[in-house]
């Protein structure tokens, strides 16, 4: 048996992991507090729309995918005083006017006709996004300062691709026709605009660039 | 999206036939209402003569009535905001929507996002059941006294309707039919619905204890919520399908019940609208044949 007393190495030879970030701790909540307005958002209105889809696998599909969302708000609401926010309301907040315009925009379909709008504003365009925006903030926070928004980060981020694919292939089933293509394309391409307006999940700088902001 | 979605446009595809709850009960199939001599008991059970049948009606029952709670719980996730949700008291203002009623803790917005979880998989378990029973989608009719229950614009009313009254009589029924999946030797289906039965058991939970603690400095609200849960109780007591009395279909499950946070109290009002609504069937009945043996003697 090896000896229990001779000193090893703080970090074995496989943890790579590095000290420095690219966030801050004011940068890192308020990025927080967008990804826990915006998951909040998703959650309501798939809820909303359960009723609104005629579609019974699409039905309880939307119940289940609300869940995941409100479980996401919650990770990041119980983050939020962990980052010195005791106030998590106060951080619960849209990037900016665009990110508002967008949710509106993609709430607006509620006929039964128009599941397909639903779907493709959620999983073409704001679930993309939320996949950016974590990606990003995984792979460029301290890795070990901040490790428990990154554990949380993963949980989610498996989530969101889970139901990414889910929801694309409910999108595949449902659209038949050239008509619908260009229904499901047109309502993409309008919701994608707002969203670039915005900057993405957490404004500007969401997947780095311009406003990326923090300390390294 | 609205804020409150009327019942009357509940989406549904075309296998789905909706009517009112006195059509369904007048349904030749409802386990009350039959031509042949009166049953000593009527609880649904296997040695009964038209089990199989009652059996799947109910389960197309708890299908169409899970697809309801999941529409309701979905748009309590959606219809109210919390508290501190300045962009959305924005929205709500500008559609002079907003009100004081309307906003709800968010912690109980999470509890109903949970909840729709549940119920989108007790829809999933109550169609792969209904297959296994040998029934169909569309089979019997679905009435939507459940959604209208989640139609309230006061958070705490539907939760006093959906979470205790309704999910109360969910318990009520889980229990029935996972006694009668053990009496008729089928553990696939006692084995559903017992997972289905501690689910419901945490909805009643989460109603009465929201029901408590946001109407806890407000009596009035918690009296009005506790009269609305009443008169749900009272109308899925409708011809008394559920009491504790052999000759209806469904028992009261007095111990979940306790479990899901009613006091003796509660259950002993239930237990009596219950038997109440089962004598006025009863008499009821009784009336609609001396009409028809007069109308034949005449």
């Amino acid at each position: 048996m090896a000896d229990p007393y001779k000193p090893r190495a703080p970090f074995a030879p496989w943890d790579r992991r590095e000290l420095p970030g690219l966030f801050d701790v004011e940068e890192s909540a308020r990025r927080i507090g967008n990804y826990k307005w915006a998951e909040m958002k998703l959650f309501e209105a798939l809820g909303g729309w359960v009723a609104t889809v005629p579609e019974l696998d699409v039905k309880m599909r939307l119940g289940t995918h609300c869940y995941k969302h409100a479980w996401h708000a919650e990770l990041w609401h119980k983050r939020l005083p962990e980052l010195r926010e005791m106030n998590p309301e106060r951080l619960t907040q849209p990037a900016n006017d665009a990110m508002v315009r967008f949710v509106e925009a993609m709430t607006e379909p509620e006929a039964p006709e128009q599941t397909i709008e639903k779907l493709v504003g959620v999983y073409r365009v704001f679930i993309p996004h939320f996949i950016a925006a974590y990606t990003f903030h995984k792979n460029n926070t301290s890795q070990i300062t901040d490790a428990p928004t990154i554990r949380s980060l993963q949980f989610i981020l498996q989530d969101e691709f889970d139901d990414w694919c889910d929801g694309e292939m409910l999108i595949q089933s449902l659209i038949e026709t050239p008509e619908e293509i260009d229904r499901a394309s047109a309502h993409q391409a309008r919701l994608e605009k707002l969203m670039v307006e915005a900057g993405g999940i957490a404004g500007p700088g969401s997947i780095g660039g311009a406003g990326a902001g923090g300390a390294a | 999206m609205r804020k409150f979605f009327p019942v009357e446009e509940l989406a549904r595809d075309s296998r789905f036939n909706q009517v009112t709850m006195r059509d369904r009960m007048a349904d030749p199939r409802s386990a009350l209402v039959k031509d042949e001599p009166r049953q000593k008991s009527n609880r649904l059970v296997p040695s009964r003569p038209d089990a199989s049948a009652a059996a799947r009606g109910l389960m197309h029952g708890i299908f169409v009535g899970e697809i309801q709670a999941l529409e309701g719980a979905g748009r309590t996730c959606h219809d109210f905001r919390t508290a501190g949700d300045s962009a959305r008291r924005a929205q709500d203002d500008s559609h002079g929507e907003d009100s004081f009623a309307d906003t709800v803790p968010f912690a109980l917005k999470l509890d109903m996002a949970r909840q729709a979880w549940d119920e989108a998989r007790h829809v999933e378990i109550s169609v792969k059941l209904s297959d296994w029973m040998g029934s169909e989608i569309g089979e019997f009719a679905e009435n939507t006294v459940l959604f209208q229950a989640a139609c309230s614009t006061d958070p705490i009313l539907r939760l006093a309707g959906v979470n205790r009254a309704l999910e109360g009589l969910a318990i009520d029924v889980f229990t029935t039919m996972k006694e009668f999946g053990d009496l008729a030797g089928d553990p696939y289906l006692e084995f559903c619905e017992d997972w289905m039965l501690a689910d419901e058991v945490t909805h009643v939970k989460m109603g009465s204890d929201w029901l408590r603690r946001v109407t806890e400095h407000d009596p009035d609200r918690r009296k009005k919520a506790l009269e609305f849960q009443s008169v749900v109780d009272k109308l899925f007591s409708y011809g008394g399908t559920r009491s504790d009395s052999q000759e209806s279909p469904i028992g009261l499950a007095r111990r979940f019940r306790e479990l899901a946070g009613f006091t003796d109290d509660e259950v002993e009002d239930i237990a009596e609208v219950s038997l109440a609504a089962l004598e006025e069937r009863k008499a009821s009945v009784a009336r609609m044949q001396a009409t028809a043996r007069e109308f034949a003697a005449s």
